[in-house]
């Protein structure tokens, strides 16, 4: 039995137009209750097809410590979650009896050594005024951007300390904070076809965030892409070599390579289970790895976004080895386990109120095979020459499905290319297209990856899953691949506005 | 030439634009609206009426239970609300099943700015129109092809003329000494600490300013506010048997300051308490058939749900072909000129009182959300239905507005709902014999009790699940359930009773009203437009005062409901430290 506490404190502020939109605070705390019954073997969160278990309310607990609000909720909790729970396991022994044993016969719940420990969290600062005075002036730039129709300016401020304690002795309370910048901004060609632009600032608090200057030039960067882009020709179906960045592979393996590789897949018998029997066989070129480490606070000079001590729970994170030359090593785990990974590695993840399943934390792709920048973009056109191409294609941003506005509905699992670019074997300059769909099994991308860059880049958001969603970060260098399909996408037709956008007097920095 | 043609379109808009109007909000409105004539032409649509609307809502919030504060939010939220008509107001886009379907993308944010910068308003408001502008083509046209496949039962124009408004009002200060009402909720919730037989309790409060910011091309203007100020105690139980039990008190006012004194509310918060204690042991109620009688309060409460929330008819929208929608229809619908209430009987909903013997009423507005200024409507007169409360939305019995729109609708208009329903009859009788009555008739009749009901859920702080379980599966329209509920014995004896629910209440029932009392009430509440103005039932709340008398029925049915119940908790509760 274990009982989560988790406090969340969350300070935002939004622009547009050199306005301030919004800005809120708030703190509260939740609780999530897990209670199993039956024994290790076979207990009340066993998945049944097309039935995910979901025990946990994320019920609202005092901002205070006061027994007698504190134990009323837990006590009633319990009591919900312990009778729900009774009940899933006669129905899954049921089902038993009517269903084939699965290829996986491991058991429901790992041991794993109790923790006590207490780590507290530093209060968050944050002058609401001050940030409300910067957003406003950062949304101010689109306000003469006739091309850009929707435009915002976030920064997000966060603080959560988690409290677990269990029947096995755990008493932890660890937790983190994070600060975020978003910039979007979003357009509509004159064909109709509707084009966004942003960029994203992740720090571990906001002494960690970039300076205003450079905030400022993202801000302009980001109407810079917009602009190309709705000036842009559109793609079209298109097969041949490409490179894709750092952070576009990051994605690319976060999205198609990390999920398929999260532990509780390998037995759950709807799953594609890629991999689940192919450890120790090579699945990537010799020259790539691939780790997941939730210990690693940054890397290249960026704060990374998927890092804890502890994961919910509450085991010690370690970092994993996935891929090791090549060759497959391991699965992230919960202490759900598997056939031939019996314990935990520190992956049981979930957002409050969701049931923890394995998820990924900070992936890193390592390269032995590496040349710099300028050498990765003469093998491009080298092959491009060689395939007998008009043209190659350079991958610089992809949409993740990582939230802009807010952390629900978002689909983490549509990787849309955002910044695509033909590069010419003849030298002429590269060209940004846009409405590329990448098409095909990207797993098969992933294959015929020849050469990777020597500079490592870091995307950071939130990843979406049956757990809800948890922050995350992919690191890689950028790649070369010898094939890479598109094709274009659907778009909608919808006419522009009819009128002029209004030109009024344009006053900056209201007040409230 | 153009221009012309254009103020031929748009003449009122023409015309509003000569005023000058000092709120930079309006200003905002009045520019994108007089500019967006040229629609007509480009779109090919000829577009008749337009409206900018703006809340601008302000509020603090905290929850506390058991001593323990659970919440506390600030809010600070402009929701624009735009809206065109194309057509004329024989034949529009509105009253269409798919009327308010856009299929595009939008890039008027949900959020509008909270600085008045006239550029930033401006931007907003002209995406805004183009996205209602294309909105409406699509509904016109869908509904006219609809149309080629379905004969209405009656034609009757979209929109009705109104008068032009013009009320732009200061706005008032508002603020709340959160400290203050953080402690004072925190020490209200302490008080269940001394009923351990409570499960769950808390005590909510709110205090906002709501500003309404309203512009049409016809000319009104519009900038007024509302404020109000709760809190909310709420408290469950289970009986023995496993029946989940509630109780609640409500405190309402127009202002922070004016709530009651923080003793006041203890005596209520403990009243609420030493109820919900007394219904957890209290027996079960049988089914019963006999005289009923209403104290005032729960009179009031069934007035609000019976009259109140049923007086406005609901304009059909033209729907799809061969695919009938199913609105529910008003209860008053084919009533009218009818008798509903004993002869005795007047009802009038009158938003324009803004008091009740010195205290505030919550239905008292100045104009509303069309910019209409209200009348007082005499529903019901010498016992019989005369007449709905109405929009700018004609119906077949009301082909003006009486200023009763209250409620964004879903079809391209408002709803019209109550405001300060009053309920009088001019043959009262003095309170104490009321009981005396209910007595008399149960002894003519033979009967071993009476019922008496001090209560009703209204509104409603079942959960919708709850709620679902107790009402489902009714003939007729549910009345509110009784949360108190007494067994009078012919000796004056009261017994509590739970469990019960009220068996075919509704409005062909208050004909068999044989008394009522001397003993006025008010009673207030925040109604959503939800059934039972569920509390949480709506995103649009608005509030409503009933005024009525202690009532005595003839006979009404109370019935047990069948349902199962949940098992106790397996532990028991936890000990409370005092």
């Amino acid at each position: 039995m274990s009982y989560q506490m988790v406090e969340q404190e969350a300070m935002s502020v939004t622009g547009t137009l050199g306005t301030l939109q919004g800005s809120s605070a708030g703190k509260s705390r939740s609780l999530d209750v897990s209670i199993r019954v039956g024994d290790a073997k076979l207990d009340n969160y066993r998945q049944i097809r097309g039935d995910r278990p979901q025990f946990a309310g994320g019920i609202p607990m005092p901002l205070e410590d006061e027994p007698n609000a504190l134990r009323r909720r837990l006590w009633l909790e319990t009591d919900r979650v312990f009778r729900a729970a009774g009940q899933r396991l006669i129905n899954i022994k049921t089902n038993q009896q009517v269903k084939l044993e699965g290829d996986d016969k491991s058991g429901d719940f790992s041991p794993v050594p109790p923790v006590v420990k207490f780590e507290t969290v530093a209060p968050i600062k944050f002058d609401a005024r001050l940030w409300q005075e910067k957003v406003r002036k950062w949304s101010q730039y689109f306000s003469d951007k006739p091309e850009v129709l929707a435009s915002n300016v976030a920064v997000v401020v966060q603080r959560e300390v988690k409290t677990l304690v269990t029947t096995e002795g755990t008493k932890l309370q660890h937790g983190r904070s994070f600060a975020r910048i978003l910039i979007s901004a979003r357009g509509k060609a004159s064909d109709g076809m509707n084009l966004a632009a942003s960029e994203t600032f992740e720090g571990e608090d906001l002494g960690r965030l970039p300076d205003e200057k450079a905030v400022q030039k993202a801000v302009e960067k980001v109407y810079q892409k917009l602009a190309a882009l709705l000036k842009a020709p559109l793609a079209e179906p298109y097969t041949g070599p490409a490179i894709l960045s750092g952070k576009s592979a990051g994605v690319f393996f976060h999205e198609i390579f990390g999920h398929r590789i999260e532990g509780h897949r390998q037995k759950d018998e709807s799953e594609g289970q890629t991999f689940t029997k192919m450890v120790g066989q090579k699945i990537l070129p010799d020259f790539l790895s691939v780790k997941m480490d939730p210990t690693l606070h940054h890397l290249a000079g960026i704060d990374l976004y998927g890092w804890y001590n502890f994961d919910d729970e509450g085991v010690v994170a370690r970092p994993v080895s996935v891929v090791k030359a090549g060759v497959l090593e391991n699965f992230l785990m919960s202490r759900s386990p598997i056939n031939g990974f019996p314990v935990s590695n520190g992956h049981g993840r979930k957002q409050l109120g969701a049931e923890v399943v394995s998820r990924q934390s900070n992936l890193v792709v390592e390269s032995s095979k590496a040349v710099s920048n300028a050498d990765l973009r003469k093998q491009l056109i080298e092959e491009i020459k060689k395939q007998n191409k008009p043209y190659g294609l350079y991958f610089e941003e992809v949409s993740s499905g990582f939230t802009i506005t807010s952390r629900r509905g978002l689909q983490a699992f549509s990787v849309v290319p955002v910044m695509v670019y033909k590069i010419f074997p003849d030298g002429r300059p590269d060209q940004l297209i846009r409405g590329a769909d990448v098409v095909g099994t990207p797993l098969t991308s992933f294959s015929k990856i020849v050469q990777t860059s020597n500079e490592t880049t870091v995307f950071n958001g939130y990843c979406g899953a049956e757990s809800g969603q948890v922050p995350v970060s992919a690191s890689s260098p950028a790649l070369l691949v010898s094939e890479i399909e598109i094709s274009l996408r659907e778009r909608s037709q919808e006419r522009p506005p009819y009128l002029e956008r209004p030109i009024g007097p344009t006053i900056t920095g209201g007040t409230l | 030439m153009r221009r012309r043609d254009f103020a031929l379109l748009l003449p009122a808009a023409a015309l509003a634009q000569q005023r000058p109007v000092g709120d930079p909000v309006l200003k905002a409105m009045k520019d994108e609206m007089a500019r967006s004539g040229p629609l007509s032409v480009v779109g090919g649509q000829p577009l008749y009426y337009m409206e900018c609307a703006l809340d601008d809502a302000v509020a603090f919030r905290a929850t506390s239970s058991l001593g323990a504060l659970f919440t506390s939010s600030n809010s600070a939220l402009r929701v624009p609300r735009v809206a065109v008509r194309i057509g004329g107001k024989k034949f529009d886009n509105t009253n269409y099943i798919f009327s308010e379907v856009f299929m595009g993308t939008r890039f008027d944010p949900d959020q509008f700015p909270l600085d008045n910068n006239p550029a930033a308003m401006r931007q907003i408001f002209w995406l805004a129109i183009d996205r209602a502008y294309k909105t409406a083509i699509e509904a016109i046209g869908r509904k006219r092809a609809a149309l080629r496949n379905i004969t209405q039962a009656e034609e009757l124009p979209d929109f009705s003329d109104a008068t032009p408004t013009q009320m732009v009002m200061p706005v008032p200060n508002w603020s709340v000494d959160e400290e203050l009402w953080k402690n004072q909720i925190t020490r209200l919730s302490r008080l269940f600490a001394a009923y351990p037989e409570i499960y769950t309790s808390s005590i909510d409060f709110e205090s906002s300013r709501d500003t309404y910011y309203f512009a049409n091309s016809e000319g009104t203007e519009l900038r007024y506010t509302e404020m109000l100020a709760y809190v909310r105690a709420r408290a469950n139980g289970q009986a023995a048997d496993g029946m989940r039990l509630r109780d609640h008190a409500f405190f309402f006012a127009t202002e922070t300051g004016k709530l009651p004194s923080e003793a006041d509310m203890e005596r209520e918060v403990r009243r609420t308490a030493d109820n919900l204690k007394a219904l957890i042991s209290a027996p079960l109620g049988e089914s019963y058939s006999g005289p009923v009688l209403f104290e005032a309060e729960a009179s009031a409460q069934l007035f609000s749900d019976l009259i109140g929330s049923q007086s406005a008819l609901l304009r059909k929208p033209v729907a799809e072909p061969g695919r009938p929608i199913n609105l529910p229809t008003s209860e008053m619908e084919g009533r009218l000129n009818s008798r509903i209430l004993p002869t005795s009987f007047t009802v009038v909903d009158d938003p324009t009182q803004k008091e009740y013997k010195g205290r505030p009423l919550m239905g008292h507005f100045p104009v509303d959300l069309e910019g209409v200024k209200p009348q007082a409507v005499v529903l019901v007169e010498k016992g019989n239905f005369k007449n709905y409360l109405a929009t700018r939305i004609p119906t077949r019995e009301n082909k003006v507005s009486n200023g009763h729109a209250r409620l964004p609708g879903s079809f391209g208009g408002y709803l019209a709902s109550s405001s300060n329903l009053f309920i009088k009859s001019d043959e009262p009788v003095p309170t104490a014999e009321m009981k005396q009555k209910l007595i008399e008739l149960i002894k003519q009749r033979n009967k071993p009790y009476g019922m008496l009901i001090r209560k009703l859920d209204f509104p409603s702080t079942a959960s919708f699940e709850e709620l679902r379980g107790l009402v489902g599966g009714l003939s007729s329209r549910p009345a509110p359930l009784p949360l108190l509920a007494y067994r009078v014995y012919p000796d004056g004896r009261e017994e509590l009773v739970r469990g019960l629910r009220f068996r075919s209440l509704n409005v062909r029932a208050l004909k068999d009203i044989v008394a009522s009392g001397n003993d006025e009430v008010q009673f207030d509440y925040l109604a959503n437009g939800a059934p039972f103005a569920i509390v949480g039932g709506g995103n649009y709340v608005f509030g409503c005062s009933t005024v009525a008398p202690s009532i005595l029925f003839e006979d009404i049915e109370l019935e047990r409901p069948q349902v199962e119940l949940p098992k106790l908790p397996i532990v028991p509760p936890p000990p409370l430290t005092a």
